[in-house]
């Protein structure tokens, strides 16, 4: 009886670990889109797991968080960095829920994308989809405990 | 690739060889990226930020990684002039451009195609007819090697060139003015295709190879047109640096002198010599002479101008020549931006 009951003990112990460490359950995934045709003849897009890319095909970054903790949280901010031999597809961030900025300095400074602007030769001028380092997703309300969040963006390949 | 053209009205007599001696800009236009290196591998992580109980707390999401493929691309560029020709003529040669402009290593099959259709003659293939421009000059002369398929079919790293001559004879009782083409197409020894045929682990390190946009072939056509008075014309380019030296940096002078000389019986009437100024050069300003007599930069009286509509260009009227009006010499300078 006694070992028993400390068994239970010391497996409810380990689950309620699990759960703290896990917090936010974060899964980014990269696909493309496939242009299809569906069973009544009719283009569609869909998107693909991929592992190899050429040069000016664009690739779709998803990811998906997931409140497995016991508390609501608050101030989600997910940033992504873009890999430098990317280029961010103008308009492709989305995120229900969530107010996107970007950064042009390696994810120092962030603002919405209409008010970046960066210096060439001397000159001041309004930043553009090529000019992004990063993209950033900020939730305008707190993750209550089970929902799930979702980000996503497309780049294009140099 | 800068040359000189040089129009006239042709009249009889009988034909020689019309000699063109073209020296490639010294500056070229900085070369086109054609993408990421093939292999590259491609991460992406994500950062989420949260607080949980007033708890400021960080996570990272997992790492997915895409690699990069071998896109497959050709260009080939014609680089010669319409080419003036006398029936009979053997071993003429047009210059062509091979560009490998997919992302990885590439080697081409060349091939020569003379029957072209919609032009007046088909341009003889010389034994061989494919020339690599082994000692990169331009000049289609004893140091290129022939192209033997299949033995040195070019190897071309992305972005690289190389030049090509197709070699041709050209065949007798022509009439002046008639046209022939000669064609050369590169063609990717991994394959061709519609863009997006896979070459799976044929490309650079084991990576697979993408057929591109161009479907890994491309052709361009040069022409030959018989011409019954010839005419040599020979462009010699001096440099001459702001220092003293003859280093083609910015600030640099570049002379140009073009020696026009009719080399066979009968008259190139009304002849026009325009040479286009270099890309990333500049004209002198009162530069122009024509057998040591200056020209003025205007389109005035005199029989040349520098013409600054289109591709600027300098422009010498040389009238009706023969044997007997002598070398005409033009002289003209650009600094080079």
């Amino acid at each position: 009886m006694k070992i028993l009951m400390s068994v239970i003990l010391i497996a409810s112990a380990t689950v309620a670990m699990a759960q703290q460490q896990g917090h936010l359950d974060v899964q980014t995934t990269v696909q493309k889109e496939e242009v299809i045709v569906n069973k009544a003849g009719e283009p569609e897009t869909r998107l693909v797991a991929v592992e190899v890319v050429v040069p000016g095909e664009s690739v779709v970054y998803t990811i998906t968080f997931t409140n497995v903790s016991a508390e609501p949280a608050d101030n989600v901010v997910i940033t992504n960095p873009i890999a430098e031999d990317l280029m961010y597809v103008d308009g492709s961030a989305f995120g229900p829920g969530m107010d996107i900025q970007f950064s042009v300095d390696g994810g120092v400074t962030f603002a919405a994308a209409n008010e970046l602007t960066i210096v060439e030769e001397g000159e001041v001028r309004d930043a553009r989809a090529e000019d992004f380092t990063d993209v950033r997703w900020v939730m305008q309300n707190d993750l209550e405990v089970g929902a799930q969040g979702i980000a996503r963006f497309a780049a294009v390949l140099e | 690739m800068d040359t000189a053209s040089f129009t006239f009205a042709p009249a009889f007599a009988w034909m020689r060889r019309a000699f063109f001696l073209c020296f490639c800009c010294v500056l070229s236009s900085p070369a086109g990226a054609v993408g990421t290196a093939v292999g590259t591998i491609i991460e992406n992580t994500a950062v989420v930020d949260f607080d949980l109980v007033g708890t400021p707390l960080t996570l990272q999401s997992n790492t997915t990684t895409i690699a990069v493929a071998e896109r497959i691309n050709v260009t080939v560029t014609l680089q010669s002039p319409q080419t003036l020709v006398a029936p009979g003529e053997t071993g003429r040669d047009l210059l062509f451009l091979v560009t490998n402009t997919g992302n990885g290593s590439e080697t081409f099959q060349l091939s020569i195609d003379n029957l072209i259709a919609a032009d007046d003659f088909d341009p003889i293939a010389a034994v061989p007819a494919i020339y690599l421009d082994t000692d990169a000059s331009g000049d289609f002369n004893a140091g290129d090697q022939p192209y033997i398929p299949g033995t040195n079919d070019p190897d071309l790293l992305a972005d690289e060139s190389l030049s090509v001559f197709l070699v041709n004879d050209i065949p007798g009782g022509l009439l002046n003015g008639q046209i022939g083409r000669s064609e050369l197409t590169a063609t990717s020894a991994t394959g061709t295709g519609l863009p997006g045929t896979v070459f799976a682990g044929q490309g650079d390190g084991g990576a697979n190879a993408v057929v591109g946009s161009t479907g890994g072939e491309a052709l361009d056509t040069g022409e030959y047109l018989v011409s019954d008075v010839l005419v040599d014309i020979v462009k010699a380019q001096l440099v001459s640096d702001q220092f003293g030296g003859s280093e083609a940096i910015p600030g640099a002078t570049l002379s140009y002198t073009i020696t026009v000389n009719v080399t066979s019986a009968g008259t190139a009437t009304a002849s026009v010599v325009r040479d286009s100024i270099p890309a990333f050069t500049t004209f002198v300003p009162g530069s122009i002479n024509l057998n040591g007599a200056a020209i003025t930069d205007a389109n005035d009286a005199d029989t040349g101008e520098y013409d600054a509509t289109g591709t600027p260009s300098v422009v010498v009227r040389l009238g009706d020549l023969t044997t007997a009006s002598g070398p005409q010499v033009i002289v003209f300078q650009v600094v080079i931006d």
